[in-house]
């Protein structure tokens, strides 16, 4: 579905990400780990179109995603959450996820998949009056989320979605993650709490200054010594 | 102190608060949206009363019609102007600085163009009704006056209806909020800019010939209306629209009061002193909420 291949993006003179490869097909939950400062969030951006590649090729469905503006990459059902949430803080509840389906593609539906959202997140039909910078934290992820879900996203690319939440909170996401994917959704899912990321994800990559280091199946990789050391703190 | 006249000032301060309103938002918006400080914004409104006045001197049209016809004018020369001028320069490392110079030196152009077509004697725009007055009681309101507020009230309304209402509205709150995210569902970031620019002059436009109807212009004229356009968009809050409205009305009360009460020479002072304090006590201005 996704194809990621060789590819490295510079910041100026440094190369955040080197010849990285990646493969994400219909379906799958995939897993990308890595300690800060790793390359993930740049992996992300540059499939959204947020930042220019330099090297290498990016594929969605046999079509080169190489060059497109995030609106375009947006248009084709890639739809990043991205890292600390970034809602408009100043807009209502409703407003923010009304923006989710900015795009033409999905506007005509927006009463529906907002029934929808409000559906899967009854605690944000209570507040779709309230500012959204006004949610404790777990409500602001539930918005990011509910935002994402708004623009039908056939990849979904969600940056560290339990950053700064209560364990409490934490979980809940992710159990909303587990089943938008058994609903069929295709999701990249990027966190620093490795174990709960690999206990529900099929494949993971793992990124280290840049470079792809590992890549192996989740029950492997929950295995492997180097991340039993560096990310399980075994 | 006469309470016929105070309330009188206060009556007059809100008509020209709105105005100043009106004329404020767009620059408001330019510069919360695009981080561009358009300085060309008051000579945008100076061309729009010139165009009235030409209009009303020759075919005796009436200036609401000519605001009514200025917006969408305005609108297509400004979005020919986006992409001649200011989209070159989103790319600029101090997108602030940078827009704050090119401004400026549209602004010096257009001047100068103004000052080539309709000379440097100070104009008036008077329309069939400007000596007439609406009279209650004590009070009296001239009805240029009266309609210049209702034109930057309708003005007003309208934009702020457009930004709460319109999916195309609720992308420039959105992108002036969190850009990147806007992006990130669909929003280009140019379109919007270019909109948001538009939008500022055609409303510039109008407000223009609002104030065009409360008080002479030249074509110098825009160099004191951008000291108001600073002065109502920091006490009101960078980008946003109620809180301009809102701060165009404390100015213009403020103004009005001073007028009536202290020496010609003295207002000014008033304005920008009010300016200054305003700059060192609260740069952010007196509403906390921002963003509509």
């Amino acid at each position: 579905m996704l194809s990621v291949e060789n590819l490295t993006v510079c910041y100026g003179q440094m190369k955040a990400l080197r010849d990285v490869s990646i493969e994400i097909s219909a379906g799958q939950m995939v897993a990308l780990i890595g300690a800060n400062g790793s390359g993930k969030t740049t992996l992300l951006n540059a499939i959204s179109g947020l930042v220019p590649i330099e090297e290498g090729k990016i594929t969605w469905e046999e079509q080169s995603l190489k060059g497109l503006p995030p609106d375009k990459v947006c248009s084709k059902g890639i739809i990043q959450v991205p890292e600390g949430r970034k809602l408009f803080p100043a807009m209502t509840v409703e407003e923010n996820l009304m923006m989710g389906a900015y795009h033409p593609n999905v506007r005509k539906q927006v009463q529906e998949s907002l029934q929808k959202v409000f559906s899967t997140f009854p605690r944000l039909a209570d507040r779709r009056r309230q500012f959204a910078g006004s949610l404790s934290g777990g409500e602001q992820q539930m918005v990011a989320l509910g935002r994402a879900l708004m623009a039908k996203p056939r990849l979904l690319m969600l940056d560290e979605p339990s950053l700064g939440l209560s364990p409490k909170a934490a979980a809940e996401i992710f159990d909303i993650i587990r089943g938008l994917n058994k609903e069929g959704m295709t999701i990249l899912l990027v966190s620093q709490e490795v174990m709960q990321t690999l206990a529900i994800t099929t494949y993971g990559y793992v990124l280290e200054n840049g470079d792809l280091v590992l890549q192996d199946d989740c029950k492997c990789l929950q295995e492997d010594p180097k991340v039993k050391t560096s990310y399980l703190g075994m | 102190m006469d309470a016929v006249l105070i309330f009188q000032s206060l009556i007059s301060g809100i008509m020209m608060g709105m105005v100043y309103a009106l004329l404020g938002v767009g620059f408001s918006l330019t510069w919360g949206v695009m981080h561009v400080i358009n300085i060309s914004h008051g000579a945008f409104g100076l061309l729009g009363a010139y165009a009235a006045y030409s209009l009303l001197q020759y075919f005796g049209v009436d200036p609401v019609a000519s605001a009514a016809m200025s917006v969408p004018v305005l609108f297509l020369m400004a979005c020919g102007l986006y992409q001649l001028l200011i989209r070159p320069i989103s790319r600029a490392k101090n997108v602030v600085m940078a827009s704050m110079i090119l401004t400026f030196g549209l602004a010096i152009i257009l001047e100068n163009i103004m000052a080539l077509i309709w000379k440097a004697d100070p104009r008036v725009l008077t329309p069939t009704y400007s000596s007439g007055a609406l009279i209650v009681g004590p009070f009296y309101f001239q009805y240029p006056h009266l309609v210049g507020f209702g034109l930057s009230l309708v003005g007003i309304t309208v934009l702020y209806l457009f930004l709460k209402k319109t999916y195309t509205g609720m992308a420039v709150r959105a992108a002036w909020q969190q850009p990147e995210a806007a992006r990130l569902y669909g929003v280009n970031l140019f379109q919007i800019s270019m909109i948001t620019f538009a939008l500022a002059v055609s409303t510039a436009g109008a407000g223009g010939i609002c104030l065009a109807l409360l008080n002479s212009f030249e074509p110098h004229s825009h160099n004191l209306w951008l000291i108001y356009l600073f002065l109502v968009v920091i006490v009101g809050g960078v980008g946003n629209v109620i809180g301009t409205a809102l701060a165009g009305l404390i100015i213009g009360v403020i103004t009005g009061l001073s007028m009536a009460f202290l020496p010609f020479q003295w207002v000014n002072l008033v304005t920008f002193g009010l300016l200054m304090v305003f700059l060192i006590f609260r740069p952010h201005g007196i509403f906390k909420q921002e963003g509509v």
